[in-house]
């Protein structure tokens, strides 16, 4: 491996109005290594990234490629340059075919018929070289996720980059499949691609980066050789001086005492036998019988996309069982409208806050009573008491942490970030018997996943019952009592914390029982 | 069976505005442009085309002229919604009313208020030869006026733009994902505005086609909704080009038949036989709403700035 | 921010639309100092003035209100014109069929025919959404265009008025006639009744709970559904309103001034009352104030082209001018 340097980007600055995402920050990238970014969401390794690949512009700061300055203007330029990037979201076109979003963009030979004989040639060349297998004229909307990061893959590789930027590509793997990503990055670093690898995920970028640099609230903290530094230095330059890591969930390395279903009386929440089939026929759901007990916390484990989305709104009451039985607090609430149970004691994070949970144009007073607003303390009924509202809405904006001017804000002024803990505190401020998060976590940085960690536990020693649907298989093994894997909408099997283990649990993810061999790859039914 | 030959004559000489206005309004909704000013840029492609018509004795500038100004409402709302990231509605309602506003008051100041209207010729039909002659068919497509060739071949065109060419591919990235075809290096920007300029185009060639064929000239409103059944228009066609084409001939049919009856005369008052084709709209609604497939991102306007959760 | 703060980019829309309209008067060939005077001040200079402005205030204010509503839900409602034209026929049904009937009763009754009418065509185009999931701006239209041709029927049919030059019904029975405040020029109680429902409906959206619901509706339609809001109820209730509330102008126009059925009696209304609601920003509360001045201007404009020949569009672009202005406000605030 030569020890030159290709890419440097120096003293890179960059604000969104009132907000400065990225403070002097300076990084490099070695020929033919593979250069992990780390830090916790919201530190600026995407936005410094996307500055990179043209998609956003810097403020201030150079870019020199091979030595030259570069100007780059909007993805063409970087691409141009040989820059490719896999996007945490993929940006790929679901009713397209795989060929068709691979070329999208590029000069197709036959531009006036679209016959593409020779470009899927070009393609199923790659796929042998690099070890991705695809087939070209599937269409995207048919394929798993681990198959659709494969054609991300092959979309920069493509447009011969020689640079790679991959942004939080185990998201949406199996422990297993997250082996096969690194292994063919180690193909691709053979081949002479250069790689970086963004990541919050501490276990994997030691397992596979040769170098790490750590960012944190838009700052450099340290660049390091991976075989120069220990786990302990990057969990400091990650979170910096103001937690307090010893006492902290996020990193706590001894283990916790299960919940002892033996002397629970009857379960806050059950399904029993619940399927679901969707508007266009698929069954999303089979068979699924699940209990969940006050004090206990229950997790969902699973890729995505293999129907915790029907799970979390068929429990949230979202959409209706297509047959099976739901109890809330020993009643049948099978076919009652999701009005009532949010008003009687369930509260529910759901995993898409913006589409699914927040009112950009509306106030974060509004936001934060909504689900709640028909009863106590914030309304009789008929009115609802906006005193009362404020004062509250002031309290929890302290609670949790909420960055804003105040109750009166719009929406759509706060960040990320902060319209997530806004979510967090309409679910967690009033008291629920049941509570349903789904990824709750996804998008905050260390602290604040800690916080929502400690409440998670509060509610456990308060005796509630809470369900955890997570892909973040770490944050499940790191909380729960129990974890259930889903696989194509079937419960494959209910592990209880003495039984947790990461391999297990990704065999289940994957399909894979103690019976029955492992399903054909690449393809939803 | 003369008859039936005139009447689909008529059916294919009064799908005019309606292929036009629909498929100006589908190639810029295939970007993501969701434009609703139809009404207006049809009025105003009515009124200038009459009144350029009119002075320059050229019904072929009148037609030129509307498209221009079709254009430029069409630029308009590509600059409001894709460059100042206005609501597309909000925008498309402001262009309707300026639309409606100038199409009225164009035409009294420059003519003034008269009691009998200036009139211009009307388009004739120009027969294809040989083509022409072939028995029931001949009449009916080959020999029209050449608006109608135009709004037949247009249609044929934007579909094998859209599924045949590169460019083609490129724009209904556009218009289902746009952070995808950014992503690549496609230019979004312009892409919606060069679409929204184009759909306005033929938009305002659909309000010219009205006082050059129908009545000889301009009277305030005489688009009578066909802006607006445009939109009902498109969804029905599914937002491509050649279904388009077959709904407009199924839109005009209804209209036709309903004024054939009319003339003929009913039990039923005439009134209701003049809502026909606005029921049918509704009937057809209601059958293709639910499977209409419609571009991702129409009516959403794309900031690459935006940072999402 | 104050509300005199808020109120200077209006302000600011307003200068420029005259500038602009100005401008154009000028190259015209008109006295400009004589036609701004004529449109801002004619509703101020006599009794008369000012009635017949309050007599405008009253549809625009309605049908302002008719397409606000719904839009609070996220819903557009462009039907208000053929709205407005089923509560009149509502109305005249009711007056004429019902004639018999002391005022006491009838005039109530005309009035409600008026909502019902309106409620009616508001309702159907909400259905057709509910269950078909038809974009409500193309069926709001489409019912518009089916209104005109109802109300031709009546005018030309069962209830025609056959000593009328224009088509029109015969006269509702004067117990139905709505009381006046003002004998003359006559201004009818509809003025009241307006105003109380302006307020009706702020309440309504500030401080109700179903009002809420229906604001977090409008904000973001499918995170109200998962937090337990009736969202498809929300959609129909939003149009039924707005229906409700341009049937009830119809009702006063049938009732109060006319007292028949008049074909063209929506004028235009129907944009008007869409531009007041855009530069209103659909904020119900706004809406009485724009409203108002909107009627000021349409009043000057019809007294600018009757003195001084220049035409009623101009005021036209003036309003629509506002409106363009107000809305580039809103983006230079952003930056």
């Amino acid at each position: 491996m030569e020890d030159q340097i290709i890419l440097e980007l120096k003293n890179v600055r960059k604000v969104f109005d009132q907000t400065i995402a990225l403070d002097n920050v300076s990084f490099t990238l070695k020929r033919g290594e593979i250069h992990g970014l780390l830090g916790g969401n919201g530190a600026g390794k995407t936005t410094l990234m996307n500055i990179l690949y043209g998609l956003y512009k810097k403020d201030e700061g150079e870019i020199i490629l091979r030595g030259q300055p570069i100007n780059i203007q909007g993805p063409r330029d970087a691409i141009h340059q040989g820059i490719g990037m896999v996007h945490q979201h993929f940006l790929q076109i679901s009713n397209f075919s795989v060929l068709e979003n691979i070329v999208l963009g590029t000069e197709i030979k036959n531009k006036f018929t679209m016959k593409m004989d020779e470009e899927a040639q070009k393609v199923e060349n790659l796929c042998e070289r690099f070890g991705l297998d695809v087939n070209v004229t599937d269409v995207i909307s048919s394929l798993t996720v681990g198959a659709r990061q494969k054609v991300e893959i092959l979309k920069a590789l493509y447009r011969g980059v020689d640079i790679l930027i991959l942004d939080e590509p185990t998201t949406n793997l199996t422990p297993q499949e997250v082996d096969a990503l690194f292994e063919s990055l180690r193909v691709m670093v053979n081949e002479g691609l250069s790689i970086v690898f963004i990541t919050h995920k501490l276990r994997e970028v030691l397992s596979v980066c040769d170098r790490i640099t750590v960012l944190r609230e838009g700052k450099n903290i340290t660049t390091l050789e991976r075989k120069d530094a220990s786990e302990e230095v990057f969990v400091r330059a990650m979170v910096g001086e103001k937690m307090d890591i010893e006492h902290s969930i996020y990193f706590a390395t001894e283990d916790r005492k299960a919940f002892d279903r033996s002397k629970a009386g009857t379960p806050k929440f059950t399904l029993e036998n619940v399927s679901y089939i969707s508007s266009d026929g698929i069954s999303k759901l089979k068979d699924i019988s699940l209990d969940i007990y006050g004090g206990e916390i229950v997790g969902i484990a699973g890729v995505a996309g293999n129907g915790q989305r029907e799970l979390a709104e068929v429990v949230a009451g979202v959409i209706p069982v297509s047959s099976g039985r739901k109890v809330f607090l020993d009643k049948d609430i099978t076919h009652k409208t999701n009005e009532e149970l949010l008003h009687t004691g369930f509260s529910y994070v759901p995993e898409d806050r913006l589409t699914d949970g927040f009112l950009v144009k509306a106030t974060v007073a509004q936001n934060l009573i909504l689900g709640h607003h028909r009863g106590k303390p914030y309304s009789d009924g008929k009115f609802i008491d906006w005193k009362k509202v404020h004062s509250e809405c002031t309290e929890h904006i302290k609670e949790y942490n909420i960055k804003t001017s105040g109750p009166a804000e719009i929406g759509g002024n706060l960040s990320g970030g902060n319209i997530q803990r806004v979510m967090i505190a309409r679910a967690f401020c009033l008291a629920s018997e049941v509570m349903l998060a789904h990824n709750p976590t996804r998008g905050l940085d260390i602290p604040s996943m800690d916080f929502v960690y400690q409440k998670l536990l509060a509610r456990r020693a308060a005796n509630y019952a809470t369900l955890l649907i997570s892909e973040d298989l770490d944050e499940l093994m790191r909380i729960c009592d129990r974890i259930a894997v889903i696989y194509r909408g079937q419960i494959l099997g209910i592990l209880a914390r003495e039984e947790f283990d990461k391999y297990a649990i990704g065999r289940l993810m994957s399909g894979i029982t103690s019976e029955n061999q492992p399903v054909a790859e690449g393809t939803i039914s | 069976m003369e008859i039936v030959i005139n009447f689909l004559r008529l059916v294919l000489l009064s799908m005019v505005p309606f292929v036009l206005a629909a498929q100006g309004t589908m190639i810029g909704g295939r970007t993501g442009v969701f434009n609703v000013a139809q009404e207006g840029i049809m009025l105003v492609g009515a009124s200038l085309g009459f009144l350029v018509s009119y002075y320059s004795k050229s019904v072929l500038l009148g037609v030129i002229v509307a498209m221009l100004a079709g254009g430029i409402f069409g630029l308009a709302l590509a600059y409001f919604t894709t460059s100042l990231k206005m609501n597309q509605f909000v925008i498309g309602l402001s262009l309707f009313f300026i639309g409606v506003g100038v199409s009225t008051l164009l035409p009294k100041l420059i003519l003034g208020i008269t009691l009998s209207p200036p009139l211009i010729p009307t388009l004739k039909g120009v027969a294809i030869p040989l083509l022409s002659k072939i028995p029931f068919i001949g009449p009916i497509f080959f020999d029209q006026n050449l608006m109608v060739y135009f709004s037949i071949l247009i249609s044929i065109a934007l579909w094998y733009f859209l599924y045949r060419t590169q460019k083609g591919l490129e724009l209904r990235s556009v218009g289902e994902y746009p952070m995808t075809a950014d992503s690549l290096g496609i230019n979004t920007t312009s892409m919606r505005y060069w679409s929204s300029i184009v759909g306005g185009m033929l938009i305002g060639m659909a309000g010219a086609y009205l006082p050059m064929v129908y009545s000889g000239t301009f009277t305030e409103g005489m688009t009578m909704g066909r802006g607006w059944l445009a939109i009902a228009l498109t969804f029905f066609g599914g937002w491509s080009p050649m279904p388009i084409l077959y709904g407009s001939l199924f839109f005009s049919a209804v209209e036709v038949l309903a004024f054939r009856v009319q003339v003929i005369g009913s039990v039923v008052p005439y009134q209701f036989l003049q809502m026909l084709p606005y029921v049918a709209t509704i009937l057809v609604m209601i059958i293709t709403f639910k499977r209409a497939r419609v571009p991702g991102f129409l009516g959403l306007n794309y900031d690459r700035e935006k940072r999402t959760l | 921010m104050t509300t005199v703060k808020r109120a200077i980019p209006y302000l600011l829309a307003v200068v420029a639309s005259f500038v602009a309209a100005g401008i154009f008067i000028a190259l015209m060939g008109f006295n400009v100092v004589k036609a701004f005077e004529t449109i801002l001040f004619t509703s101020f200079r006599t009794p008369n003035g000012f009635i017949q402005t309050l007599l405008k205030f009253i549809p625009l204010l309605l049908l302002a209100l008719a397409f606000t509503i719904p839009l609070t839900a996220g819903k557009f409602n462009i039907g208000g014109e053929g709205q407005m034209i089923a509560g009149g026929i509502g109305a005249a049904f009711v007056g004429i069929m019902f004639g018999n009937l002391p005022a006491i009763l009838l005039v109530p009754l005309v009035i409600l025919g008026g909502i019902v009418g309106g409620a009616l065509w508001g309702l159907i185009p909400a259905l057709l959404l509910y269950k078909f999931n038809i974009n409500e701006i193309l069926t709001t239209v489409l019912f518009n265009f089916l209104s005109l041709f109802l109300i031709d029927y009546f005018c030309t049919g069962p209830w025609r008025d056959p000593a009328a030059g224009h088509p029109t019904t015969i006269a509702i029975s004067k117990a139905g006639w709505l009381p006046t405040l003002v004998k003359n020029p006559p201004l009818h109680i509809g003025i009241i009744i307006a105003i109380l429902v302006a307020i009706g409906i702020y309440i309504f959206t500030a401080k109700t709970t179903s009002g809420y619901e229906m604001i977090a509706t409008g904000a973001n339609p499918r995170a109200s559904r998962v937090f337990g809001i009736k969202v498809k109820n929300m959609f129909v209730l939003s149009l039924v309103l707005g229906g409700a509330v341009a049937g009830l102008a119809g009702a006063f126009e049938v009732a109060g001034n006319q007292h028949r059925l008049i074909e063209g009696m929506q004028s235009n209304f129907l944009v008007l009352g869409l531009i007041i609601g855009l530069i209103s920003k659909g904020n119900n509360a706004a809406v009485p104030f724009v409203a108002f001045m909107i009627s000021v201007l349409e009043v000057g404009a019809s007294a600018m082209q009757r003195t001084m020949m220049i035409p009623v569009e101009m005021v036209f672009i003036v309003e629509a001018l506002i409106l363009l202005f107000v809305l580039l406000s809103d983006v230079v605030r952003r930056k």
